[in-house]
């Protein structure tokens, strides 16, 4: 029982991290390889918002917005002379990725801190104990998972946004403004990095180089998922499940490798992973 | 790839620090070289060493140095792990050309930095408690090993909780492997059983698999031996968060860092040779000294940063009676030198290790630590039997 729990909770918080990183890579066709660095900037949000003692629940906003602006200053300033070079574009990431770690080094230093938990105990469930703050994020995860399809489905903005995601060139022609979905879609990407670092940290800890073994994870759950949010839920419940399977029957440190080789096989058999296409 | 540009940049600061320094004469000065886990798992715990070694340098050069001669710290971030220390330790040792080496590291520090220290030839005090059994002509060390540190605790859960099963957790390293070892031998020693022992990669913070097995398997009580710092704490508060409520030995954590985890450090049992609560006037006069030179910025000194502060003094002891800085002298005269400091009386003469007084403690409500019973100079067994 405790496994499925596992699995279940496991596979929400891989969700929630590379959610921003998929909707990035369908519209921009690019890794945006500073999604480590938009972790950790919702990771010191979250610690910003302990520090100033103010109630946990603020972070998930608070990171939300910080993610957001600095999505759009980068994007304006940074990406948008680069997006008729998508390489060079890839290769920008990762340089800002790693500006943004140094910067926070300066800035806060390099120590490992701690955030406080919006919620602390554990949960009655289907006959045992459970921690109450993961299932929470379970139900973040779906939340997530609904604005975005809410957004993409049932506005103007996410017409716009399929229609550039399906041919950004004949979106283009008929008029349609590429230039600020791609701006709205990375600052939103950016948002939600930042939103998933800070839901993250009060399981862990808070370091400048907090972002980067998740990157490497969301990076191959977003390769084997292409562009739809469906099959990333369905990629993360799989190898996030396999994850928490090898980690419990096997050992934890097999774990640790097991989305990577997972993913690069599943790729290797089936190039287009867990999409239909 | 970003930690690499860290290393490189930190690297950059340490020549450019290197260069600029020339100007003093190695003669003048003595150097003590401090490679300490600044970044990484240890980072908890790190500033509370370095500022142990302050108070200890700014004491000696007021009262005159080391034979006349001024201490100098230079400090350098190891990365709390192999790679880390190899840069540490090749740089304070052949561009720094430190006189000697006294700090707290992980155990994977420490090993990939003794064959840099045999090849410097500088003598080397380690100031942190650890798995035991690291012998080197150039080293000491002056904290506890397992043979001290881990029957209270276990003693301690037979008697007042009738605990017949345990479930074990590391970090998977040295120290973590090593401890828990020793543990399951002394509980099978003394008729218990160990239902399961998990291991999880240093840098891991996702604890989860491993405690839906402890609470599978329903053990009487649970002991830790994680790294230092970060581990730590990631463990305690998602074994809090998952409802683990049994016995809790840890034997890993030290006074500060059971601070930082606030509420959830609340009944953790530790074992150790220091807690700030020890009711002697050298240990009075080591925390106020430490409240005036670091005030509202003071890290909670503990059982990792006060060695540090006494390691300090006992290389200051030896330098006197050896005559000299030379290496073999001070080797030679650091097993005779007595230094009584905040822990007490401590001489580093049973095969490079110490007799130590250990305490075991209960962490309260409020971070502090309460002493529930104390167990006199108690001795570190056969570490280095082939080492004279």
């Amino acid at each position: 029982m405790a496994t499925l729990l596992d699995i279940l909770t496991t596979a929400a918080i891989l969700y929630s991290v590379a959610a921003g990183l998929l909707i990035v890579f369908g519209v921009m066709k690019i890794i945006n390889f500073a999604h480590g660095g938009f972790l950790t900037v919702g990771g010191y949000s979250a610690l910003l918002i302990t520090k100033l003692g103010l109630n946990p629940w603020w972070s998930v906003p608070c990171a939300f917005a910080i993610g957001f602006v600095c999505g759009m200053l980068i994007e304006r300033l940074v990406m948008k002379p680069l997006y008729s070079r998508p390489l060079d574009a890839i290769l920008a990431t990762w340089g800002l990725g790693i500006i943004i770690g140094q910067l926070i080094t300066l800035g806060v230093g390099r120590e490992v801190q701690f955030v406080q938990s919006p919620v602390s105990g554990t949960i009655d469930l289907l006959g045992g104990t459970y921690s109450g703050y993961r299932l929470l994020l379970v139900l973040v995860a779906v939340v997530i998972a609904i604005g975005i399809a809410l957004l993409l489905n049932g506005t103007r903005l996410g017409l716009v946004t399929r229609a550039v995601i399906m041919n950004e060139n004949l979106a283009r022609g008929l008029g349609i403004n590429s230039g600020l979905v791609r701006f709205i879609t990375f600052s939103l990407g950016a948002g939600l990095a930042s939103l998933a670092g800070a839901l993250i940290t009060p399981l862990s800890s808070v370091d400048p180089n907090m972002g980067v073994p998740w990157l490497i994870n969301a990076f191959m759950l977003v390769m084997v998922s292409g562009v739809s949010l469906v099959s990333l839920a369905v990629a993360c419940l799989v190898l996030g499940g396999a994850q928490v399977l090898v980690s419990s029957w096997g050992n934890p440190i097999l774990g640790g490798l097991t989305i990577v080789v997972l993913a690069a096989v599943v790729l290797r058999l089936r190039p287009q992973g867990f999409s239909r296409g | 790839m970003s930690r690499n540009s860290i290393r490189l940049s930190v690297g950059a600061v340490l020549m450019g620090l290197a260069l600029s320094s020339g100007g003093v004469l190695a003669e003048d000065v003595i150097k003590i070289g401090i490679p300490v886990g600044l970044s990484g798992a240890n980072s908890v715990v790190a500033p509370s060493v370095v500022q142990a070694a302050e108070l200890a340098a700014e004491e000696i050069n007021a009262k005159g140095g080391i034979m006349g001669k001024k201490v100098v710290l230079e400090v350098a971030d190891d990365g709390s792990g192999a790679a880390g220390a190899q840069k540490a330790f090749d740089s304070l040792i052949f561009q720094k050309n430190v006189n000697v080496l006294i700090s707290m590291e992980t155990s994977a520090a420490r090993n990939a930095g003794l064959p840099i220290v045999t090849r410097g030839k500088t003598p080397f005090i380690y100031t942190s408690f650890y798995e035991g059994r690291s012998c080197n002509k150039y080293l000491y060390v002056n904290a506890w090993v397992p043979d001290q540190q881990v029957a209270p605790i276990v003693d301690y859960f037979n008697k007042n909780y009738k605990a017949k099963t345990y479930f074990l957790i590391g970090s998977d390293y040295a120290f973590g492997r090593g401890m828990l070892e020793f543990t399951k031998s002394y509980i099978e020693k003394t008729g218990g059983k160990v239902l399961g022992e998990e291991y999880l990669p240093m840098d891991g913070s996702d604890w989860t698999p491993i405690i839906s097995k402890l609470k599978a398997a329903k053990p009487d009580a649970l002991i830790t031996s994680t790294a230092g710092g970060a581990p730590n704490v990631t463990l305690t508060k998602q074994l809090r968060a998952a409802g683990v409520n049994i016995p809790y030995g840890n034997l890993a954590v030290d006074e500060g860092t059971a601070k930082s985890m606030g509420p959830d450090a609340e009944g953790i049992f530790i074992s150790g040779s220091y807690f700030t609560t020890i009711d002697s006037p050298k240990n009075k006069a080591f925390l106020a000294a430490m409240q005036k030179k670091f005030g509202a910025n003071l890290k909670t000194p503990n059982d990792l940063s006060v060695p540090e502060y006494e390691g300090v003094y006992a290389y200051k002891l030896a330098v006197e009676k050896a005559g000299s800085v030379d290496a073999d002298k001070v080797i030679a005269a650091l097993s005779e030198v007595a230094f009584e400091g905040p822990r007490g009386v401590i001489k580093m003469n049973k095969q490079r290790h110490a007799p130590l007084t250990m305490y075991l403690g209960q962490v309260q409500k409020d971070g502090s630590v309460k002493t529930l019973s104390t167990f006199k100079d108690v001795d570190p067994g056969a570490q280095c039997p082939n080492l004279k």
